[in-house]
């Protein structure tokens, strides 16, 4: 029949069309091939802004590195010792209050004009008052001029740290003039924001072409830039779901994957670097030591048993190769960490004999974590689970309570869980940071843990904070996380892996705890 | 509201002494008065519903620190209205609805009627091309099957449609992209165009028009690439239910006797498929094609993931896992309104087909 011919003739021709445009689609080479000037990167974005005075997201960060200068910076990814950046040198008083900065010169924006001590009071001073997600980096730091070249920052209490946050991005040094004219008035009223996430007003290798929260961000390589010329005169970065990450980076559609997890990095072509290494990130147990909240978890013993109870070995291996224990609660990059031979071991006999000096008889106690969050790739419901089955072992029974990230959150920070399976990620690489996980701080008000529980840590901890020298701070630091092993209510677990896939052809890849990626030190082979 | 409610409407006749208006206008400023008390009640769930759930915005936007630093979470809730009672946040949201304003992305820091300018034309251009592969092939499909029935194109048709009506929408999307892009090597990667081209300028946001007005033909051919994989696997739900309508529809029709009259009359096949069959099968097909761009708009959530494509998915997921609320209403009203519109389009068109429901 005519009409049944001519109908199929018509939807051959239909499938023809269709299957056309798909291979002209195809045929055109893959973006970006080695050695262009293009560098495609895959992420799952967590990025709200790129006014580095309110970024806090790890995408937000990547971004901020690429465009802004910081005075102080990290050389790779060595967190322990920060090196001059805007700044040529810096010195810390003895008593760790006043930290002097002397400016380089020869630093200029994008724009040509010189980066001088005003652009650095005003943008260091805007991030403070600003009272944005990294404010309190700068908390009770007053910032001054003292001549053109020099600035120093001085701070209520000793403040040994502030060399290692001023590597910060959200501390990146702003064209004070470019921002004022853009509504920056450099405190809570500041409406710079709109036009520094269209354009950026900063001196670092590159500058913003385009920015969009959800889908991508192309930087260009800024013309002006004092220092090296990075590589790539164009970087894509792309908000790509981990599974399609993958088979971009095998394909060459893009260079570099940040988001992969353990699993997803096994076998993977020989043509692709894989980078794999601890990140700072670090996986805990919490046991509420609130009475009101739990009579269970408040008993020294039920929480040495749980200590002694978890298979570690076998949570390492759902984190995958890279994956690491946690010794304490600071990570294995930063000053004072423990090291890895102190980490608590299974003993599951000793578990059970606590647990029947506790005196509680098969208890059952609620874990609560956050379900679709995932760490470097690794969710919390198989850590979960695993946990439910060691502490099975034992006597304990786990009971499940998985919520979304924003209600978990609600209950961890009101210290309402009775246990809770969380990770912590340093603000910035040092460690007096972690003095959050003693009794009365933060951390520890979230455990249930008032000020004054355990007086002989709560002076460790206040030791710790005032050392000044790296070697009596790591002795200190070391001190506070054995006596928080033996007597606290945290339980470190691991640090998972930081996987960063990448094309053979891009050199310099390398994971970093504060930013990620240091898009400008990338090369091409 | 259902379509067989305004048809019966649509055949009641006017009451006399009040000819004033056309029945058409009349018609469409009736349903434009519906579509308003609707975007309102929209509003309205959206906003109780978001405001019930457990969860505090402030611990998806501000860091560790900063959320337990009083200060900062007191002045970040005044900067949103998140510290004012719940009625009153209400009513000013709809004050600045009536003024076009839909408030600012928590999330974002832009208006989120911006941010809707640019997610909204990427999800139109990948559902708009789903919805057209779909009517095209579907009705194509069941035509065929009922003409061919019970031979093996009708079975093969038959097992295309259950696929296409069974299988998840992410499984397809994944294997799809695993299978065209990575394995054979026939489509581009992910998003809307090749990152090193760059989208073209903005005109209305569809990629592939854009760049067409541009003259830009290497954007373009990259969009059509980027496009075509991602709107094949949302238009195969549809393209299964359409054909299975559409075959059931047009078998319906065939065995009536004014067919039977025209075939012994000696017409050609053509004028009887286009003019006797189809015209009648295509009233309950129209029905379905409606309820099923419903269904598109929420497989583009998990499609538009899959493939990181920027539309009004992606974005209404990030908005409510981060618990924004001017974004989530945002979005509410868009797709509240497309659904408004889609039914409108439908209803017309049944008079277009129909001449029984034409307004009088």
């Amino acid at each position: 029949m005519a009409t049944r011919s001519q109908t199929a003739a018509l939807l051959l021709a239909g499938a023809l069309a269709l299957a056309a445009c798909g291979g002209g689609g195809g045929a055109q080479a893959p973006a970006a091939q080695s050695g262009g000037k293009t560098l495609v990167i895959d992420t799952s974005f967590d990025l709200q802004t790129a006014d580095p005075g309110r970024t806090y997201e790890p995408t937000g960060l990547i971004v901020g590195k690429a465009t802004y200068e910081t005075l102080l910076t990290f050389e790779g990814s060595d967190v322990t010792k920060p090196v001059p950046a805007l700044a040529e040198s810096y010195e810390l008083s003895k008593d760790g209050k006043v930290l002097t900065l002397k400016l380089k010169q020869g630093a200029t924006f994008a724009d040509g004009s010189p980066v001088t001590a005003d652009d650095v009071v005003f943008s260091l001073t805007r991030v403070r008052d600003m009272k944005g997600s990294p404010s309190f980096l700068l908390d009770g730091v007053e910032i001054e001029k003292t001549d053109d070249t020099t600035v120093t920052m001085t701070s209520e209490k000793p403040n040994a740290a502030l060399p290692y946050i001023l590597p910060n991005p959200a501390l990146g040094i702003l064209n004070s003039d470019v921002v004022k004219e853009n509504g920056g008035t450099a405190d809570a009223q500041d409406k710079a924001e709109q036009y520094l996430n269209a354009n950026s007003a900063g001196s670092g290798p590159y500058e913003i072409e385009t920015f969009d929260v959800s889908s991508q961000v192309v930087l260009k390589a800024n013309g002006n830039y004092h220092g090296d010329k990075p590589a790539y005169e164009k970087v894509v970065i792309r908000n790509v779901e981990s599974a399609t990450q993958k088979l971009n980076v095998q394909r060459g559609d893009s260079q570099v994957a940040l988001n992969l997890s353990g699993d997803q990095v096994t076998g993977m072509p020989d043509n692709l670097q894989v980078k794999k290494s601890a990140s700072a990130n670090v996986f805990f147990l919490l046991a509420n030591q609130n009475p009101e909240i739990s009579e269970v978890t408040t008993n020294p013993k039920f929480v040495e048993a749980v200590r002694k109870g978890v298979d570690y070995a076998g949570l390492l291996e759902l984190a995958g190769e890279g994956a690491a224990r946690a010794p304490g609660v600071i990570p294995s990059q930063i000053l004072g960490a423990l090291p890895e031979g102190e980490a608590v071991q299974r003993d599951v006999e000793g578990a059970k004999a606590a647990l029947a000096e506790s005196g509680l008889s098969d208890p059952t106690v609620k874990l609560e974590y956050p379900t679709e969050l995932t760490v470097n790739g690794l969710s919390f419901q198989p850590l979960a689970e695993r946990i439910q089955a060691n502490l099975k072992e034992v006597g304990i029974t786990v009971d499940l309570q998985p919520a979304p990230v924003t209600t978990a959150l609600d209950n961890y920070r009101n210290g309402k869980e009775e246990m809770g399976l969380w990770y912590w990620g340093p603000d910035y690489p040092d460690p007096n940071i972690y003095l959050a996980f003693l009794p009365g701080q933060l951390v520890g008000e979230r455990a249930g843990w008032k000020a004054g529980s355990d007086e002989k840590l709560e002076q460790l901890g206040e030791k710790a904070g005032a050392a000044v020298g790296d070697e009596a701070r790591t002795e200190a630091y070391q001190e506070v996380q054995r006596e928080l092993n033996a007597s606290g209510p945290f339980v470190p677990l691991i640090q998972p892996s930081q996987n960063i896939v990448a094309a053979d052809s891009v050199t310099g890849v390398e994971y970093h705890p504060v930013w990620q990626i240091d898009v400008a030190d990338l090369g091409a082979k | 509201m259902s379509a067989s409610a305004e048809k019966g409407a649509a055949v009641t006749p006017p009451r006399p002494r009040r000819p004033a208006l056309p029945p058409l206008a009349r018609f469409l400023i009736r349903r434009l008065l519906v579509a308003v008390l609707l975007a309102w009640g929209v509003t309205l769930v959206t906003f109780v519903l978001t405001n019930l759930v457990p969860g505090d915005p402030v611990a998806a936007n501000l860091g560790q620190r900063a959320m337990n630093d009083p200060e900062i979470v007191a002045q970040w809730r005044a900067e949103h209205g998140l510290d004012r009672p719940l009625w009153e946040q209400y009513g000013l949201y709809l004050q600045g609805l009536v003024q076009g304003d839909l408030g600012t992305s928590q999330q974002s820091h832009r208006p989120v009627s911006q941010d809707l300018a640019q997610a909204v034309p990427a999800t139109l251009e990948l559902a708009g091309a789903a919805i057209l592969i779909s009517l095209v092939l579907g009705v194509a499909f069941g035509v065929i099957a009922a003409l061919r029935r019970d031979r093996l194109s009708d079975h093969l048709l038959r097992l295309l449609s259950l696929i296409g009506i069974s299988v998840p929408t992410f499984w397809l999307a994944l294997v799809s992209f695993y299978v065209f892009f990575y394995r054979l090597q026939l489509t581009p990667g992910s998003g809307r165009v090749d990152p090193a081209l760059g989208a073209p300028p903005k005109v209305t946001g569809l990629h592939t028009v854009d760049a067409l007005l541009a003259g830009q033909w290497d954007v373009y051919t990259s969009a059509v690439g980027h496009l075509i994989t991602p709107a094949l696997v949302l238009a195969l739900y549809t393209i299964g239910l359409l054909t299975r309508f559409t075959r059931s529809a047009v078998l319906e029709v065939l065995g009536q006797d004014y067919v039977r009259a025209g075939r012994a009359k000696g017409l050609p096949g053509r004028v009887i498929l286009f003019r006797y069959v189809l015209r009648s099968a295509l009233v309950p097909v129209i029905t379905v094609a409606g309820l099923a761009f419903g269904s598109l708009l929420s497989g583009t959530v998990l499609v538009e993931a899959i493939f990181a494509w920027p539309g009004i998915g992606q974005y209404a997921y990030k908005s409510a896992t981060t618990l924004d609320l001017p974004a989530v209403m945002g979005v509410g009203l868009v797709v509240g309104v497309v659904y408004l519109v889609i039914n409108l389009i439908v209803d017309v068109l049944y008079g277009v087909i129909d001449p029984r429901v034409r307004l009088r």
